[in-house]
């Protein structure tokens, strides 16, 4: 809501800094988003009469005007033709400067001496009128330099009103805002109609509302022989730094009443309507209507409607249509004032995406108690600014139920802020912004709430008030009373930090990808119909194709980023990802959310190091950090072949835990790698952390230190491909107790492949005797060699 | 005694060979060894007269200890040579550059929710979670959000199907938590929300931080003691701030905390569009609806809920001025936290 000082200064007296006002009105809860100061652009203009006009014959379409300019009369050529003798005009003299225009100069043409400029509107900055001279009111004073006059001046405040302040959507509301805070009451505005009315409305036309649910009231009134004019300067000045734009004189008072009082209203074009009648209804059938901004709509059943004898002449509160619009040629309005069911306006607008600044009002609600007063006021400024003659009478349909008080209690008050304020003050706080205490007892008090407050409803929306209005800096700072609550273990996220620690120590980089995917993401990874990544959760209303479903998988998000950075010459790369992945549940509304771990490994370690030299990474790398974390947490994952359809065979495994896959590492096959533009290899990993997060390890229990010492035993044998290593390992073993473990220190191919295993023996009870060992080791090669495709090398 | 002469300048022009100590111990025992040049003399000794052996001898005897002492001479200024050659051959340029751990970098996202965490635990909050994918009962209607309230146009929802949206905040999290146990309660929950939006300053999805305690005799003003401790263990004991109405439908009365400007500590600048305060997080006191629509009678327990733009703070924190930064993931821009 941008508020005008200059207008706000007719409800109340600022008497303190405007900076000041708007620090007061933010800690009120009204924040203050920006200060507009507003002052003219143009020097050296000052305000003239005409005391005579004169055509020139030498020059088509100019005059030659005479202009008291307070200590001397100047003659000036102008060729605009809405002067008359007795305006007053703005005269730029010469030296005068004029925004976006060379310094004003003497100038003789035809021999007819010019002194000076008489200006329009546009052409001093004030607006985008140039339609002709701008004419001055008749107050301002001849000779004075015309920026010092009144309201030329001006600060804005943008005021941003929350949603449940429609109150404050007007000048007054922020006015009672600002007289609560200065001590003042907002004065109403005074005005009275005229006199000399004719005839009575009823005569004119018929009202009738048929859903009082939806329209509890209705006022019509009338005023007859307007002249559709531009509007004074004053008041298009007010409609256009709230930031609307004037029309003219019917359509500005209409919004002008709005921008001051809160209520929306819409003049008819009286004779446009049919039968003459109004008749307020909700529509019966879906049906199109063509509103005032040339825009056909498409109304449903249950919109509420203004209609006259024939169909729709509005969509109540949202605006009006085209068959009924003022026009240059109308004459009688029919004004409307009516309060419609914030819902109602609500639910219709929304549906439409049509909103209008009376929509805007109407679904927060606005003053119930004002709908008449407002009508009047409207009629009023028509009857001043354009003629006519008021049509006496209203019509009227008011179904305003009373408000129920609202008992509050001092103590709850004192209670809930953790402040000790006393009655009076609290009391006084309410009254300050116009609510009325109904009765006041000794523990407590009842209040009743005016309609233009519709966020007051029970005793905490009492606190509210007493809290903004006391000042939330006069609160005490205090800490809990309460004893400490019983902490709730969190192994989930305990384990995910510790995951992310252990990878930053292993030189991983963190990334944060938004948890979204496209179709085509899923289908790069040849993924079929049948597997779970392709049952995914779809965004009805997604920002883009590129972000439309939740993902299902990790793996193309940091894909992506590595593509990134190679594109910004960072081909090395060890990054990580922990986050969520959607899969629908079949009969469920919510998806399944699992937790995954993404790895990537690009490029090398190092590029160099003048000590070494570094290898690209390879599938060990990987699976190295993968058995890290393993270990980390005290599981053991197990690597088998996998048939994932992005990964490089040979060079990838599938991981399980228990018998179940939890998730694949390897090379990302090349294919894919092409569609995100990456030429060099990359290596991945992805795991569900969920089976992990529950079997996982986080209490460790001391082991002590052997007494004894290890024997260490090594082991060569020639092991045929077709057997893996961790098959050997694994029988090793097996074959003793005494085995701690079982590692492998140096592998080659020539004819065959060669294994070397080290054996690790460890007895916790006594020092193992050499005949021991021995005999284990005798039994290792005996049942090893037996292994088909095995043998010893010596 | 022209011999001995002799014998002396024959010494000396073995001692002058020596150019190792290698060559110092074939001369050593070429001169001094059993069968060297000294033992030989003194066979010849062996054969003189009484006198002569006593002349003679002592000449030998002298000329003996003067070779040992030469050699020894020698050995010494070898040693030293030899050492001093050792440690030339050793010397490494300690100007070369080391070779440091390669370690990572946590997201700073990461980072400052864990700092958050960090904080809240340790007042004796506990952390916990909620599904991103939620039902618009929990992110909007028990939250006091009905779907004509006007408030629904502050948040982009983005909508999965009828009743589902992707959560728009945190808060969701406090009526899960509140329907699961009885007060008292006091929890944080961090996590991603999404918002249909993608700009300068937005993104579809960030993070937030949801706080919430709820017990009796909870206060407004513990609100504030528990806000600016929180604040000032973020960004620092002398930062000024202040608390100002604002607006939520699951919070009465509700308050937004700005902090003092730390880009121009007050003055007035762009980022805090000329007002000195950044606004760095809502909350208030759960409205009594929402202790209703949980079960919790507003008459027995009062609480207050906070939301923490994670994003937000982290921006403020490190100075970064465009959000899209955190979602690039631009390795030049993780390494720097
Ligand atoms: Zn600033």
């Amino acid at each position: 809501m941008k508020v005008p000082l200059e207008w706000l200064r007719e409800f109340v007296v600022i008497d303190i800094e405007p900076y000041e006002l708007a620090d007061k009105l933010t800690m009120r809860g009204l924040e203050i988003e920006s200060i507009e100061k507003i002052s003219p652009q143009f020097k050296g203009v000052v305000v003239g009469r005409i005391k005579q006009i004169e055509r020139v014959t030498e020059l088509d379409n100019i005059s030659l005007c005479i202009i008291d300019t307070g200590n001397k009369d100047v003659s000036v050529l102008c060729g605009a033709k809405n002067i008359k003798k007795g305006d007053k005009v703005p005269i730029a003299l010469p030296g005068a400067e004029l925004p976006g225009m060379p310094v004003i100069e003497e100038k003789t043409i035809k021999g007819y001496n010019s002194v000076g400029m008489l200006c329009s509107e546009r052409e001093l900055g004030l607006s985008d009128d140039h339609s002709g001279i701008f004419i001055l009111p008749d107050d301002f004073t001849v000779g004075k330099e015309l920026r010092e006059e009144p309201g030329l001046d001006d600060i804005v405040l943008d005021i941003n009103v929350t949603p449940n302040r429609g109150d404050c959507l007007s000048i007054f509301g922020i006015a009672r805002e600002v007289a609560s805070i200065l001590n003042q009451k907002a004065k109403i505005p005074i005005f009275e109609l005229p006199k000399d009315r004719k005839g009575k409305i009823e005569d004119f036309i018929s009202l009738k509302v048929f859903d009082l649910e939806a329209c509890p009231r209705y006022v019509l009134r009338m005023i007859e022989n307007v002249d559709i004019v531009p509007s004074p300067y004053w008041m298009r000045r007010r409609i256009q730094r709230c930031g609307m734009r004037p029309i003219n004189s019917i359509v500005d008072v209409t919004n002008y009443v709005m921008l001051e009082l809160g209520q929306p209203l819409h003049a008819f074009d009286y004779e446009r309507l049919k039968q003459r009648r109004i008749e307020v209804k909700l529509a019966e059938r879906p049906i199109t209507f063509c509103t005032l901004d040339g825009e056909d709509r498409a109304l449903e059943k249950g919109d509420l409607l203004i209609c006259d004898g024939e169909g729709p002449v509005a969509i109540a509160g949202i605006m009006g249509g085209e068959n009924s619009e003022i026009t240059n040629a109308t004459r009688i309005i029919a004004l409307e004032s009516a309060y419609f069911n914030p819902l109602f306006i609500r639910r219709t607008a929304r549906r439409l995406g049509l909103k209008s600044e009376a929509s805007l009002r109407f679904e927060k609600g606005i003053d119930l108690e004002n709908v008449d007063f407002s009508a009047q006021r409207a009629i009023a400024l028509m009857h001043e600014i354009a003629g006519g003659v008021v049509i006496d009478g209203s019509l009227e349909i008011n179904d305003a139920k009373k408000r129920e008080g609202i008992f509050v209690s001092f103590g709850k008050i004192n209670e809930v802020l953790g402040t000790n304020i006393d009655h009076s003050t609290i009391l006084n706080a309410l009254r300050s912004i116009d609510l009325h205490i109904v009765r006041e007892e000794e523990k407590g008090f009842v209040v009743s709430v005016p309609w233009f407050r519709h966020d007051i409803n029970e005793y905490m929306d009492i606190v509210e008030e007493v809290a903004r209005i006391y000042g939330y800096d006069n609160i005490p700072v205090t800490t809990p009373r309460s004893p400490v609550v019983q902490f709730r273990k969190n192994k989930k996220n305990k384990i995910v930090s510790k995951v992310k620690e252990f990878l930053v120590s292993s030189g991983f980089f963190e990334v944060i990808n938004f948890a979204f995917l496209s179709v085509k993401d899923i289908e790069n990874f040849f993924i079929s119909d049948g597997d779970e990544r392709f049952s995914y959760v779809q965004i009805l209303n997604p920002i883009s194709k590129e972000y439309g479903i939740m993902r299902t998988f990790m793996a193309p998000n940091v894909i992506k980023n590595i593509a990134y950075n190679i594109n910004r010459g960072i081909k090395n790369a060890k990054l990580f990802e922990i986050g969520k992945v959607f899969h629908p549940i079949k009969n469920e509304k919510l998806p399944r959310e699992d937790i995954h771990l993404f790895l990537a490994l690009t490029g090398k370690e190092r590029d160099y190091y003048w000590k070494e030299q570094y290898k690209n990474f390879d599938f060990f790398d990987i699976k190295g950090v993968v058995e890290g974390i393993g270990e980390r947490f005290g599981l053991n994952f197990v690597f088998q072949k996998t048939k994932e359809p992005f990964l490089e065979e040979k060079y990838s495994s599938d991981v399980f835990l228990e018998d179940v896959k939890i998730g694949w590492i390897g090379e990302i096959k090349k294919d894919v790698l092409t569609l995100y533009e990456i030429e060099q290899k990359v290596y991945g990993g992805e795991v569900n952390l969920m089976p992990f997060i529950e079997k996982a390890i986080l209490d460790f229990k001391y082991r002590s230190i052997p007494r004894y010492p290890q024997v260490v035993r090594d082991f060569s044998f020639f092991v045929d491909e077709s057997i893996p290593a961790s098959t050997v390992i694994d029988k090793i073993k097996e074959m003793s107790p005494l085995i701690i473990s079982v590692d492998i220190f140096d592998m080659f191919r020539k004819e065959k492949r060669s294994i070397s295993f080290r054996v690790v023996f460890q007895s916790f009870e006594e020092t193992l005797r050499d005949e021991t060992v021995n005999e284990i080791q005798e039994k290792i090669i005996k049942e090893i060699t037996k292994i088909d495709g095995i043998s010893l090398r010596v | 005694m022209n011999e001995i002469e002799e014998l002396r300048l024959k010494i000396d022009g073995k001692l002058v060979s020596i150019n190792s100590l290698e060559s110092l111990t074939s001369v050593k025992a070429e001169l001094l060894g059993r069968k060297g040049l000294f033992a030989n003399l003194i066979d010849r000794i062996k054969l003189l007269s009484k006198e002569e052996k006593k002349i003679y001898g002592q000449s030998i005897n002298a000329l003996k200890v003067y070779t040992e002492n030469r050699l020894n001479e020698i050995k010494i200024g070898l040693e030293q040579k030899q050492k001093e050659m050792a440690d030339k051959a050793s010397w490494i340029d300690i100007t070369l550059p080391g070779k440091a751990p390669l370690v990572g970098k946590i997201h700073p996202i990461t980072k400052v929710i864990s700092e958050i965490i960090e904080i809240f635990v340790s007042l004796g909050f506990s952390v916990v979670e909620g599904p991103e994918i939620e039902l618009d009962y929990y992110n909007f209607e028990a939250l006091n959000i009905p779907s004509d309230h006007p408030a629904r146009d502050l948040q982009d929802t983005f909508y999965i199907k009828e009743g589902v949206v992707l959560r728009t905040h945190t808060s969701p999290v406090e009526i899960r938590v509140m329907e699961s146990q009885l007060p008292p309660v006091r929890i944080i929950s961090p996590g991603a929300v999404y918002r249909c939006d993608n700009d300068i300053s937005h993104t579809p999805m960030f993070h937030q931080v949801e706080g919430l305690m709820v017990d009796k005799g909870i206060r407004f003003s513990d609100l504030k003691g528990i806000l600016t401790i929180f604040i000032h263990e973020m960004f620092g004991e002398d930062i000024a701030l202040r608390f100002r109405p604002s607006y939520f439908p699951f919070t009465e009365p509700s308050a937004e905390v700005d902090i003092c400007c730390v880009i121009c500590g007050g003055k007035g600048c762009r980022v805090c569009k000329d007002t000195g305060w950044l606004e760095i997080l809502g909350s208030g006191m759960t409205n009594p609806q929402v202790f209703r629509n949980v079960g919790y009678d507003p008459e027995e327990v009062t609480g207050f809920a906070f939301g923490l733009g994670v994003e937000r703070i982290a921006m403020l924190k490190y100075g970064i001025d465009d959000i899209r930064q955190f979602y690039y993931n631009d390795l030049r821009f993780i390494s720097q936290f």
